[in-house]
């Protein structure tokens, strides 16, 4: 089991590097064929890196568009982050100060994850939306699972947690020592592995876009109200 | 949407999904959440209720095509076959958007969608499957017209010039028509010039036979093969005549120019694009044109999603309403930068027709429901389409252009009418 385990999250993360480097090969070849020609006026990129912060970290456009599933979304997002704070003292030694003091908020953290998942996914089955992703139903139920196990060990079936470091950070360092003990810890391991090639790749993206489109707005005045 | 049709060939390395896409649009399609938020504020989705013509399905279907070139698979054992129904039906969701960018403008991520759908387009235009429908004859038409409408030059300005208003021949401003105006919205073009006689600054005009195309029609349908061509000659022919600003009513005529026509032209152009509603507004502003009849009325401005969304034009066309004395400016609950499509953009008001009078409709219904006199619209597609949509419909209203309008004002003082 250990060494089955230990098989799939290398591959996972290769997985992770291998969908991360195709998708860049596409992004880096546009970049090179894009053609040249005079470029747009730039749209005060500071001004729109600050707004993009806030539009980020509170998810203003999803805000201004649906105010029930933005309230889901924000606290899974801030939750789900919070989570992988909280867990980064899994993968560092010594454990950095800002880590360590996290931990509380990580286990509330938890809950609200949980929960806000499970509000939003209520909420899109409930309210008949129009477009349904089943792709994204499958992460989301995925993630959800994650959570679950995570609290049930958090509550209930706690493992050693010397263990549970010893072997992350194995893992890590390419030296991997063996699994923890515990069923849940091993099933909140696996929907993680599963999770990892999968990632959404609006996370790594959407923060460029969204900057991109505050730009854009700053230069819409521009378009034809310049000189 | 798997289909069943017959399978495409293996497409070769060169036939990738992504040639004529930005790094930004590419980085676009894999940001896109799937919220299905925009959904809520999509025209079509309101006329057709499919979502399998949404935003967020045409980026996943789209995504599945880049996969089959360019994905770990197609890497290690060649392109994947793709479903041809599969692209047929893609290639159909995507001309029967009208690119009115309203999913963009309301994405919770922020993709630029009046600009990532056209660019879609090429890429099925590229690969054989697009345009649709007479879409294809573009090309050879506006090849061998000028314009896309398969007119004559002679029938472009003669039979709505005004009489007496005078064109110089060179002059630092120039008015171009525009072929949707100049064949199929007479009334606005006419509008226009009426108005800029009144104003009584010198203009010019390139003639009939060299006022071509501004090749947005082109554009929107992913067939830019033509553009460097259209371009240059336009702008050359501008130059040629001294023109620093270059005029026009048409959205989608200077979201075009003004966007793109630096991009074919390879530099700045070598003068500027106004909206005739900046050069008008500013105009009543400096006094240089007066409108002294009065207009007991309540008008209602449709922003057209070029002018608005397109190049940021929303406040001038309403400070030349309120120029009018006595008029009262109504707005629809989406407007500016959110305004609903009429249902004529993208290409898709001819070939998708019943969809886009259910939109016009949509837009005349609100107008009404909000007891408007007149339906004040700025852009000779939605000209003819909410007109047409007019036909045959219960709730009726006086369409009018913004420029059609004033040019009445101005004509009712010069001829004395109370
Ligand atoms: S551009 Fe307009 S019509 Fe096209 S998908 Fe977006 S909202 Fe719908
Ligand atoms: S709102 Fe934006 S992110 Fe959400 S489904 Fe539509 S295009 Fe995708």
């Amino acid at each position: 089991m250990s060494l089955i385990l230990i098989s799939i999250a290398y591959l996972a993360y290769a997985a992770f590097w291998v969908r991360l480097s195709l998708h860049a090969v596409v992004w880096l070849r546009a970049a090179r064929q894009q053609a040249a020609g005079p470029s747009a006026a730039p749209g005060k990129p500071l001004h729109a890196f600050a707004m993009t912060l806030i539009d980020l970290l509170l998810f203003r456009r999803l805000f201004a568009s649906n105010k029930p599933l933005w309230l889901g979304s924000w606290a899974f997002h801030t939750a789900f982050f919070i989570v992988i704070l909280r867990h980064l003292r899994f993968f560092l030694e010594p454990v950095p100060d800002c880590i360590v003091r996290v931990q509380p908020f990580g286990v509330f953290a938890g809950y609200l994850m949980a929960f806000s998942l499970a509000y939003v996914i209520f909420l899109r089955t409930a309210t008949k939306t129009k477009y349904v992703s089943y792709q994204n139903y499958i992460i989301l139920g995925l993630v959800f699972l994650i959570s679950a196990t995570g609290l049930l060990m958090r509550n209930y079936f706690p493992p050693d947690l010397v263990d549970v470091k010893s072997f992350v950070m194995g893992l890590v360092a390419m030296r991997p020592a063996p699994l923890p003990a515990g069923f849940f810890f091993s099933l909140h391991f696996f929907f993680v592995l599963l999770l990892v090639p999968f990632l959404p790749f609006h996370l790594f993206t959407a923060p460029f876009v969204a900057f991109e489109a505050r730009k854009r707005e700053f230069r819409l005045d521009k378009v034809m109200h310049d000189r | 949407m798997t289909g069943n049709g017959e399978k495409e060939k293996a497409a070769p390395d060169d036939r990738s999904f992504t040639k004529g896409l930005s790094p930004l649009q590419l980085i676009e399609i894999d940001a896109c959440t799937q919220c299905g938020e925009c959904l809520k504020y999509c025209p079509v989705q309101d006329v057709t209720g499919n979502p399998l013509i949404s935003p967020p399905e045409k980026i996943r279907v789209f995504r599945e095509f880049i996969k089959a070139t360019d994905g770990l698979k197609a890497r290690l054992l060649g392109p994947q076959h793709i479903d041809r129904k599969l692209l047929e039906d893609f290639t159909k969701a995507v001309y029967e958007c009208t690119t009115c960018g309203a999913c963009g403008q309301h994405c919770t991520v922020g993709i630029f969608t009046q600009r990532l759908w056209p660019m879609l387009r090429k890429e099925m235009v590229r690969r054989g499957l697009g345009p649709i429908g007479p879409q294809a004859n573009l090309p050879k038409v506006i090849g061998e017209t000028g314009n896309p409408y398969n007119r004559l030059a002679v029938e472009r300005f003669a039979p709505w010039f005004p009489e007496d208003v005078k064109v110089s021949e060179k002059a630092a401003i120039a008015y171009y028509a525009g072929c949707t105006g100049a064949y199929e919205a007479t009334p606005m073009v006419r509008g226009d010039v009426l108005v800029l006689g009144a104003i009584g600054e010198p203009f010019t005009m390139l003639p009939a036979e060299d006022e071509v195309c501004c090749g947005f029609p082109l554009f929107i349908t992913g067939q830019h093969d033509m553009l460097e061509d259209l371009v240059s000659r336009l702008v050359a022919a501008y130059r040629a005549k001294g023109v620093k600003t270059l005029l026009c009513s048409c959205p989608c005529c200077v979201n075009i120019m003004s966007r793109d026509w630096p991009l074919f032209y390879k530099k700045e152009l070598p003068f500027r694009i106004r909206h005739i509603t900046q050069f008008v507004a500013a105009a009543m502003k400096s006094g240089k044109l007066a409108i002294k009849k009065e207009l007991r009325e309540r008008l209602i401005y449709h922003d057209p999603c070029y002018l608005s969304r397109g190049v940021g034009i929303m406040e001038e066309p309403r400070a030349v309403l309120r120029g009018i004395p006595g008029a009262e400016l109504l707005e629809f609950d989406r407007n500016r930068l959110e305004s609903r499509c009429c249902g004529a953009g993208g290409a898709a008001r001819k070939i998708f027709s019943e969809n886009a009078i259910e939109m016009g409709r949509h837009t005349i219904a609100e107008a009404v429901e909000k007891k408007a006199d007149k339906l004040v619209l700025s852009c000779p597609a939605c000209y003819a389409k909410v007109n047409e949509a007019m036909v045959g419909y219960d709730k009726q209203i006086e369409i009018v252009d913004i420029m059609e309008l004033l040019a009445k004002m101005i004509e009712a003082v010069d001829s004395g009418t109370p």
